[in-house]
């Protein structure tokens, strides 16, 4: 199957910390990759190595074939990005922002009927700073859609969303994901991250601690319970360092 | 440029709502114009002139928009929308972050022709304004003061590291001049040694520039406002381009 997003042995540091470290990733076609790990843990920085918002120190990514850095304008036409932190101006109005959105692709789908799938056709006129957390998080995946993407970056998808909200944001990236979208997102969702991710890199301090499906996860803990083996390895990666 | 219009059109009706640049571009230079409109009427600029205060005055309102714009606004909306980390969206995008300054610079130059158009009507329908200089000239000089006041702004906004760095800079640059730059103090009203003082600000220079074209006054002194002007505008672009801060 054809490989979407590569990255071979990532690292990146700040002043003083080691924020990725020799990280690996690999995501086929139509593939949803979970990266997880706890606050800190070097998630976010690795999305934007990856995505060539931050420079790496060393290590090589692709998506799509091709580089970020150089190959931005060609590569952003078909990958999207919703990042963790809200970027939008001030008094702007849902409408507005999915207008501008829209504006900057040659190709994207109708933002009403996105804004209508995941409940928010009424807050249309509405401003942006004005919506629910919730709503705000519902209106950042409907803007990473707008273009009608390949592949999408979700860093923190579901958090500040209510259990119902939450079911609502799978069952649409499940669909999307059986039209071919590649994925890759963060969580805190254990529950989340079983029912969507085909593969999990579990990292800590910017260390991969973890590389394989959910299954393989579980089968390789002491634990029944993902969750219970995801706060297994988070807890005492040194036992397992040698199994990934 | 679809997505520079559709820009165009969405910041340009968020800055409406802001209000502020249509308190201090648009409405500021008209009252101005209006106040000396009423206290000096058509009296000449001084005994025995051969224009009126008026004439004399209307190069300087002109630019109080380019200099509300320029140094206030552009630095706050670039260092706010870097803070919001917009332009580090539009990295993820097809479209170079650097679209939405130029959309920024377009709107602050439609506020400063706005302004321009207007206290131009003002003064004409109301008191009695006449061009007497060249338009052409004029509007050379103008878009000169445009360009580097915006070069000055952007330089701010792109490299103060964060909004309230760039609010203090942009108010140290933007109280003198409007005050001591002849924008709406008269310069012919200042004493002479505030005006040596007053002549270091690049905004002096260029309104020397316009009041020589409005007034179709001789060109012996226009040279060297125009080489400072010019000199300021490519030193800004370019140390902006060199250390211009996306995030
Ligand atoms: N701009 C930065 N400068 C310095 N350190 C940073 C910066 N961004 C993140 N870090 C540090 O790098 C580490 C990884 O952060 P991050 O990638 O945001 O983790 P996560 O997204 O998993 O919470 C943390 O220790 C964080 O404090
Ligand atoms: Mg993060």
């Amino acid at each position: 199957m054809e490989t979407t997003i590569k990255v071979n042995q990532l690292s990146k540091s700040y002043a003083t910390v080691k924020a990725v470290d020799n990280v690996d990733i690999s995501v086929c076609r139509g593939e949803v990759f979970g990266l997880l790990g706890a606050n800190g843990a070097g998630k976010s920085t690795t999305i934007e190595c990856i995505l060539g918002t931050k420079k790496q120190d060393s290590g090589r990514v692709s998506i799509l074939g091709m580089n970020p850095r150089n190959d931005r304008k060609k590569l952003f036409e078909r990958v999207s990005v919703q990042f963790q932190e809200a970027n939008y101006q001030d008094k702007i109005t849902v409408a507005e922002l999915c207008e501008v959105t829209k504006s900057l692709y040659k190709t994207s789908l109708d933002y009403e009927d996105l804004l209508k799938q995941f409940g928010l056709s009424d807050k249309f006129k509405s401003q942006v700073s004005e919506l629910s957390g919730g709503q705000k998080q519902r209106l950042f995946i409907v803007l990473a859609l707008i273009p009608d993407p390949e592949v999408v970056f979700l860093d923190e998808l579901t958090t500040g969303l209510d259990a119902k909200a939450r079911r609502d944001v799978w069952k649409y990236l499940s669909d999307l994901k059986a039209k071919g979208l590649t994925i890759l997102l963060t969580s805190h969702f254990m529950d989340e991250v079983e029912a969507l991710c085909d593969k999990i890199n579990i990292l800590k301090n910017g260390k991969s601690i973890f590389y394989g499906t959910v299954q393989e996860a579980v089968a390789t803990s002491p634990y029944e319970k993902f969750e219970d083996a995801y706060l297994w390895y988070t807890d005492e990666e040194e036992k397992e360092n040698e199994s990934i | 440029m679809k997505a520079f219009s559709t820009l165009f059109k969405t910041e340009l009706k968020l800055s409406l709502r802001g209000m502020d640049m249509f308190i201090f571009a648009i409405c500021m230079p008209i009252v101005m114009i209006v106040i000396l409109g009423i206290i000096f009427g058509s009296k000449p600029a001084f005994d025995g002139a051969e224009y009126t205060f008026l004439e004399q005055s209307f190069g300087a309102v002109a630019t109080i928009a380019i200099c509300a714009g320029g140094v206030m606004g552009l630095p706050l909306v670039v260092s706010d929308y870097r803070h919001k980390k917009i332009l580090k969206r539009f990295k993820v995008t097809p479209v170079s972050p650097a679209l939405i300054l130029a959309v920024q610079v377009a709107i602050y130059a439609l506020y400063s022709v706005a302004s321009l158009i207007l206290v131009y009507a003002v003064a004409t329908i109301f008191f009695g304004y006449q061009m007497s200089g060249s338009w052409l000239q004029f509007l050379g000089a103008y878009f000169l003061v445009m360009l580097s006041m915006f070069s000055m702004g952007l330089l701010v906004g792109g490299v103060a590291p964060d909004i309230k760095t760039a609010s203090v800079l942009a108010s140290v640059l933007y109280f003198p001049m409007l005050i001591f730059s002849g924008a709406t103090l008269p310069y012919e009203v200042m004493p002479v040694a505030l005006q040596k003082v007053a002549d270091i600000l690049p905004l002096t220079q260029g309104i020397k520039l316009l009041k020589a074209a409005s007034l179709d006054l001789p060109i012996d002194s226009v040279l060297l406002p125009v080489i400072m002007m010019i000199a300021l505008a490519v030193t800004c672009i370019g140390v902006s381009i060199r250390f211009f801060r996306w995030e």
